[in-house]
């Protein structure tokens, strides 16, 4: 005959247990009894007569009565919680369940958990009600605190997800549900790129971020914040972020470069005009020109070019004062950078009767550049030597590597400068005493040029002596010595890193005439 | 892919002549609209190989143009490349919103007619 085991029941339980409980109370009493009685008839303190076995027993029923009955008594909760489990669990039950409205319950206390207990069986899994009221307010404290808070705050949890943020935060739910940040960072200095950069390297680490705006330009309700994030590998709120609101500072000098930006297009439509009609009538007039009427012609376009960079220079300083210039490090080479802008800078230097030497090695090792920006400092750079060196004189470019960098430089043999000058000539609207009086300038050539060549890695160097001339010279970071680095920040901004012959032209520069 | 059809959206009149008289005088089938409305209808109407966009121009921005054409994930115009010519500062993120959707972004001021041309013979080898 097979053996069938009976799974085991909760309605089981009970019965079983109060049965082992008695059986229990009962033996243990006798058996006290049985030792006490033993030991007193040993020790000679009583004689087992009639009177002693009948006093025994006495004691036995009684206390055997009382225990049973105080057994029974304690195991009424016990009783009741399993007849509500056993209720829950939907197995066949004879047996009423416990009532929460009993007032009984009521009076001993056991309602809540009976409550619970049903509670939970319903899968309200709010039911912790004592506890839970008292962390709901405090809760309810923290969060109106917070959103009176003059910052946004946002967590995030392990999975950096949004896991609270409060009324300042500025963030969208998405139709999925989720919380997400609306902050527009940097390309090459995203919330993202740090988090990844936190989980690789850093247990706790902070960083602060300024300028973030959380719209783009034009768009209502723009704000734009300084940021500071703070990172606790693990922890429940793992990613702390603040975000204080500073669009009161920061507008009023945007909307200077709105203004900026407004002028720049004006400035820019006529120059337009002025440079792309003198290309065509250029083309159309041709051969008909005299010779000094081609040189006339050249001066035009000469002066229309150099206009067109003066308004570059504006555009250019002015993105720097806002930490809003942008270089698009590629690789490229001296030697292409300068083809981009060479018939201009002849152009500039013959029709000014300078004799512009150029001298850049083929086999140079590329740069990371931005090749517009560079191509503009060059320009700056020959405008100058241009400017400060004598009629018929000669101005070399000249290029080579050295370590780490290639080194442009632009060398004049004219009026130099004195020591006293050299110091402030890379600060903004700086001109010499001397120069104010005799050159025309607005004084932010150099400034841009070092701000251009400072955002490579680089640096702008000059040396000069009084009536010998000036040699500035800058250097720009070899491709492959920062070419890891930079394919690793192009995961966030594929046009950061464009090979020269990818599909798509972004710039002028290889264009500028 | 060749480019012989050109559809050129300017407001500026001076300016608008003179790619126009450029273009056509390389042998470009041209035509010049000024205003962004008619533009948007234009770049409808007819597959142009190739369409020079003005950013600020009046009726409808040539941001807006762009997202018409090419906005949400669709692209009604695959066939046509497109070159944005602006003489506007954008801030960086428009900006970059936009040289995503074209095939070149030229300052005006920068770019002469001979240039674009070169431009132009560039795009058509790519």
């Amino acid at each position: 005959m097979a053996i069938t085991s009976q799974p085991a029941m909760v309605r089981d339980y009970w019965p079983r247990y109060r049965r082992r409980a008695l059986v229990i109370t009962i033996f243990m009493q006798i058996a006290a009894t049985i030792a006490i009685g033993s030991t007193l008839v040993a020790a000679g303190v009583l004689v087992p007569t009639p009177a002693f076995w009948v006093t025994i027993f006495a004691i036995l029923a009684t206390t055997l009565g009382v225990n049973i009955l105080l057994a029974t008594q304690l195991l009424i909760p016990l009783k009741n919680l399993t007849s509500a489990l056993t209720h829950i669990s939907g197995e066949p039950t004879v047996i009423t369940p416990p009532s929460p409205n009993a007032q009984s319950f009521e009076r001993d206390g056991f309602k809540p958990l009976l409550q619970l207990i049903y509670q939970l069986a319903a899968g309200d899994i709010t039911a912790t009600q004592a506890p839970a009221a008292a962390i709901a307010t405090h809760a309810t404290n923290f969060t109106t605190a917070l959103d009176n808070a003059a910052i946004g705050f946002v967590i995030m949890n392990v999975q950096q997800q949004v896991s609270y943020a409060n009324k300042k935060a500025p963030v969208h739910i998405t139709p999925q549900g989720a919380t997400v940040l609306d902050l527009l960072f940097e390309a090459d200095d995203t919330l993202t790129a740090w988090l990844k950069d936190c989980e690789e390297h850093a247990v706790h680490a902070e960083h602060t971020w300024q300028r973030v705006a959380n719209k783009i330009v034009g768009e209502d309700d723009r704000k734009i914040y300084d940021v500071v994030a703070s990172y606790q590998k693990g922890s429940e709120a793992e990613v702390v972020i603040s975000m204080f609101d500073r669009t009161a500072t920061y507008q009023p000098e945007d909307d200077s470069l709105d203004f900026l930006a407004f002028a720049a297009h004006e400035l820019r439509g006529p120059i337009t005009v002025i440079r792309g009609y003198l290309d065509v009538l250029g083309d159309e007039l041709g051969s008909q020109l005299s010779a000094d009427q081609v040189q006339l012609m050249q001066r035009l376009v000469v002066s229309a070019n150099r206009l067109g960079s003066y308004v570059n220079n504006i555009l250019n300083a002015s993105r720097y004062d806002r930490r809003h210039l942008k270089m698009h490090l590629a690789e490229d080479s001296i030697a292409n950078i300068y083809s981009s802008i060479s018939d201009d800078m002849q152009l500039r230097a013959s029709s000014q009767n300078r004799l512009l030497a150029v001298h850049i090695p083929p086999d140079l090792p590329t740069v990371a550049a931005d090749s517009a920006s560079v191509g503009e400092v060059i320009s700056n750079l020959i405008d100058n030597a241009v400017k400060y060196s004598n009629e018929g004189g000669a101005v070399d470019v000249t290029a080579r590597a050295d370590g780490d960098f290639v080194k442009v430089a632009v060398t004049d043999r004219g009026i130099g400068m004195p020591g006293n000058v050299i110091s402030n000539l890379f600060h903004k609207f700086y001109r010499s005493h001397r120069s104010r009086e005799t050159f025309a300038g607005t004084g932010i050539g150099l400034y841009i040029c070092k701000a251009i060549i400072e955002s490579h890695g680089g640096k702008i160097e000059v040396r000069s002596r009084e009536g010998e001339g000036s040699a500035f010279e800058f250097s720009l970071p070899i491709y492959a010595t920062v070419a890891a680095k930079l394919q690793a920040a192009s995961g966030s901004n594929e046009e950061l890193i464009r090979r020269q012959e990818g599909g798509w032209i972004k710039n002028h520069a290889m264009f500028r005439g | 892919m060749a480019i012989k059809t050109i559809l050129c959206i300017e407001d500026d009149r001076f300016i608008g002549e003179m790619y126009v008289r450029s273009l056509k005088k390389a042998g470009y089938d041209v035509q010049w609209v000024v205003d962004g409305e008619d533009g948007l209808v234009a770049a409808r109407n007819k597959p142009y190989d190739l369409i020079l966009l003005d950013i600020m121009l009046p009726e409808r921005k040539g941001t807006e143009i762009l997202s018409a054409l090419r906005g949400d994930g669709k692209d009604l115009i695959p066939t046509t490349k497109i070159i944005v010519l602006t003489n506007f500062e954008q801030d960086e993120e428009s900006r970059a919103v936009m040289q995503r959707g074209v095939d070149a972004y030229l300052i005006k001021a920068e770019i002469t007619p001979k240039k674009l041309l070169a431009v132009i013979d560039k795009l058509a080898t790519l």
